[in-house]
């Protein structure tokens, strides 16, 4: 079988298996209700994951974008109480977020400081923003009011159960499975994260694909965050707070994996879902916070060292393969190494 | 302060790798405060001999003596212990640190429980004085040069009582002045008693260097020449053995209006005025030492490097400094490290093959078409023979002649115009080598202009129909038909021009 459709068929069973777990230990996890939240806030993880995806298979990384959201967010609250038609608000909420990830891409390909750094600062950054453009009251105290536009709080309803933030995820996710997949942008993004220089070598234009990586995870957040403060039907400063490193979670538990190269979006969504599913468990559980935080950091340890084993092992099954093939065909030695 | 007395004798030390013989029966004298130069070409188990020496292989046969006992090295720490040291470039310096603790790094004189500073800087202050080297125990290592880097590195081997230092192309990054520098040091070293083996490429090192040398061919010493018996003709001959004479010289349908014109090229301090001009149909080999900037040349052809003067031309059009336009224009390289410039380690080998021509295996420049990209993976997998034959696995799990069959298999699908081989048969078993040969001809036959630099003779002067050696910087010696013999090439690598006729 397969090494990636392996990773991938391991992350999903584990998904049913801790369902099942739950289902059977907790009285409401089977309920329909639960499962529409739980595919909610799984969507608003996933959207953003589905962004930080493209730039991890890149080889780079963005932990802003907890930051990102919490900016997104609060444009999306400025228009919409402008009277801003919600169409106007979701694309301005989009282009904000493409905007700050621009500013990320400018920082990392032009002026040549290292992704890590850059995201974590600019995460700050963009929060920082956000806080000057909160609503205030008369002394000056951030306070957080109700949205009342019809048009934009659309984006937060849902059809038969089925939130609108579901669907655009699910939807989103194919096609950034294609994209990835099927065209030329994302194998060249795959490469990229594969081996920089030998795709520089081979005439992908490096600088270009990474800046737009960042802009594509910058315009997921934005996306993310329209449908989290339509569905809120308002905005506080710590939107998003935590978002970045739980994006990133989720891809890592996917399989897609740091220092890129390998993975894609399906490995975003089963890992938004793990991440969720669990969350939900901790909570159905009656458990304190302290629990959630250890277990979600367990849980990126255990995935992170699985991987390297499951490398490790998988390399060896390949030589065993190709010692085969030699010994098959009389051919020549392969390097052990 | 030569003397008689032997520091270290290695009798007949054989090594074999997977069935190979690497070195058949070696046998090696360092003096005591001699420079004992080691020189063969490449492949020739100088490195093995080395790594044997210092314990980082263990020999299969044969005996070592130090100081007259036998002795047995297993281990790095063994040879230290019997005072031998290997000065690496820079590897083991830590550039944070300042000289001093670089050279107590890990064996800090204690007192107390606590690393005693002024003992330690005495003591380096004491080796620098004794050895007269220019050089401050205080200085941070990331602020000096490479020569004082070296120097440091030989401290560090002193301050444990080394007393063979083996230094292996010490000057192949060093600057002419550092180089001067670095020689300084020897002498202040051998002064003292203490010994060097030294390998190195350059002939005009040894001569000026060596007390004694000792030249080494297809893993056997071949002769041990003294200081006076050092000559350019007698090295060559000694390193390249009886040179097998090309009876069929091949017809080359060489076009002429398939022409790539190199003008004035200079790059940053490593090329000035580089001017040639590369035909169709035929292989043009570029010969040189490693560091002569034969490698920077490639790159400014390719569009991967910004020459900083010159022009470039095809057909008498200008190139693009780009690599992606000049792929588009039938540019194709195959690199020197392949692991890093030209493979995906961990992706599979359809991708390495497809990875520059998604302009045509995609619809509208965006969609990749899916039944083609398996098709030209598949035709590059049969054509180049790579083995196993899979187009799925990742290309880390080939032979390192099936990934290079790979990288050339990128270029394959294109039209090619211009292929740029560096060092393309490093690493290769002898089998695939001859394949790539026949590939790489075939791709000139085909009317491609083909530039290939190779470190190793007897390829550049049987591939090449005419070759280049490239020397500090500028072409040194254009070396057509007859001429282009391997003793011409290793002697204009060196800068001397030879004389009429080929050495025996």
């Amino acid at each position: 079988m397969n090494n990636k459709l392996a990773r991938k068929l391991i992350t999903l069973a584990l998904i049913v298996i801790i369902a099942l777990i739950f289902g059977a230990t907790t009285k409401s996890f089977y309920t329909l209700r639960n499962f529409q939240m739980l595919l909610r806030e799984a969507a608003f993880i996933g959207l953003i994951s589905l962004g930080v995806s493209f730039v991890i298979i890149g080889g780079c990384i963005d932990l802003s974008s907890g930051g990102i959201i919490c900016f997104s967010g609060i444009v999306c609250a400025r228009l919409a109480q402008m009277g801003a038609p919600g169409v106007v608000v979701l694309l301005g909420a989009v282009v904000a977020g493409c905007l700050c990830g621009a500013i990320n891409g400018f920082c990392i390909t032009k002026l040549k400081i290292n992704d890590f750094v850059t995201t974590l600062a600019s995460g700050y950054v963009f929060s920082g923003i956000t806080l000057f453009l909160m609503f205030r009251d008369a002394r000056g105290r951030i306070e957080s009011p109700l949205i009342r536009s019809e048009s934009f709080l659309v984006f937060g309803k849902h059809i038969n159960g089925f939130y609108y933030i579901t669907i655009a995820w699910i939807a989103l996710a194919v096609i950034v499975y294609l994209v990835q997949s099927r065209t030329r942008f994302g194998l060249h993004v795959v490469s990229m994260g594969s081996s920089e220089k030998s795709s520089a070598m081979s005439g992908v234009p490096i600088g270009r694909l990474k800046f737009l990586t960042f802009v594509l995870c910058g315009a997921f957040c934005g996306l993310a965050a329209v449908f989290t403060v339509s569905y809120q039907a308002t905005t506080y400063p710590n939107l998003g707070g935590g978002m970045g490193f739980q994006a990133v979670a989720a891809c890592v538990i996917g399989g897609v994996v740091l220092g890129g190269g390998k993975g894609d979006a399906t490995g975003a969504v089963f890992g938004s879902v793990f991440l969720v599913l669990i969350l939900n468990g901790i909570y159905k559980y009656g458990l304190s916070t302290a629990w959630q935080y250890f277990i979600q950091g367990g849980i990126i340890l255990i995935a992170i060292f699985f991987d390297a084993l499951f490398g490790s092992l998988s390399q060896k099954r390949l030589e065993l393969l190709s010692h085969a093939d030699e010994i098959g065909t009389g051919g020549e030695t392969l390097n052990a190494k | 302060m030569r003397s008689e007395e032997i520091v270290l004798r290695a009798e007949g030390i054989r090594k074999q790798f997977n069935g190979i013989e690497v070195l058949k029966g070696v046998d090696l004298e360092i003096r005591a405060g001699e420079v004992n130069a080691l020189m063969g070409e490449n492949g020739a188990g100088k490195s093995t001999i080395i790594k044997i020496i210092s314990g980082v292989y263990e020999k299969d046969a044969g005996q070592i003596y130090i100081g007259g006992k036998a002795v047995e090295i297993k281990t790095r720490q063994d040879a230290r212990r019997y005072g031998i040291s290997v000065i690496y470039q820079e590897l083991s310096l830590v550039p944070s640190l300042t000289v001093t603790e670089n050279i107590f790094l890990g064996q800090e004189i204690m007192r107390r429980g606590l690393p005693d500073r002024r003992a330690m800087k005495n003591r380096v202050c004491a080796l620098i004085d004794t050895y007269g080297f220019d050089l401050k125990e205080n200085a941070l290592v990331g602020s000096l040069g490479m020569a004082k880097r070296q120097m440091t590195e030989i401290l560090k081997a002193l301050s444990q009582d080394a007393k063979l230092l083996i230094m292996d192309e010490p000057t192949s990054a060093l600057s002419a002045a550092e180089t001067e520098k670095l020689f300084e040091t020897m002498n202040g070293l051998t002064a003292r008693g203490a010994s060097v083996l030294y390998i190195s490429h350059r002939l005009e090192e040894i001569y000026r260097m060596a007390d004694r040398l000792t030249v080494m061919r297809d893993g056997s010493v071949v002769g041990i020449l003294d200081k006076t018996e050092i000559t350019p003709e007698k090295v060559t001959t000694m390193m390249i053995g009886r040179e097998l004479k090309q009876t069929q010289k091949r017809s080359v349908r060489r076009s002429d209006s398939q022409c790539l014109e190199v003008k004035n090229l200079s790059y940053k301090k490593l090329l000035t005025d580089i001017s040639f001009c590369a035909y169709g149909g035929e292989i043009l080999g570029i010969g040189g030492l490693v560091g002569s900037g034969r490698t920077e040349l490639i790159h400014c052809i390719y569009g991967s490097a910004k020459k900083s003067g010159g022009s470039i031309t095809l057909r008498g059009k200008p190139l693009s400094g780009r690599v992606r336009r000049n792929i588009k224009n039938g540019f194709g390289l195959v690199p020197e490290d392949r692991r890093s410039e030209g493979f995906f380690a961990v992706l599979p080998v359809e991708r390495n093959i497809n990875i520059a021509s998604y302009d045509f295996l995609s619809a509208f420049g965006a969609f990749v078409k899916r039944r083609q990209e398996i098709a030209n993976a598949e035709n590059a997998i049969d054509k180049y023979d790579v083995r196993p034959a899979m187009r799925n696995i990742p290309v880390e799990n080939l032979s390192g002649g099936n990934q290079q069959k790979v990288v050339l298999g990128r270029w394959l699908s294109r039209d090619l115009n211009v292929l740029l081989l560096d060092e393309p048969t490093a690493g290769v078993d002898v089998g695939v080598k001859a394949d790539l040969y026949s590939y790489i001809r075939e791709l000139a036959d085909n009317g491609a202009i083909v530039i290939m630099v190779s470190s190793d003779l007897e390829e550049l002067t049987n591939v090449s129909d005419r070759i280049l050696v490239v020397r500090e910087g500028k072409i040194f010696a254009e070396l057509t038909g007859g001429e282009a013999t391997q003793t011409a090439v290793l002697l204009a690598s060196s800068g001397i021009r030879e004389a009429e006729g080929d050495a025996e």
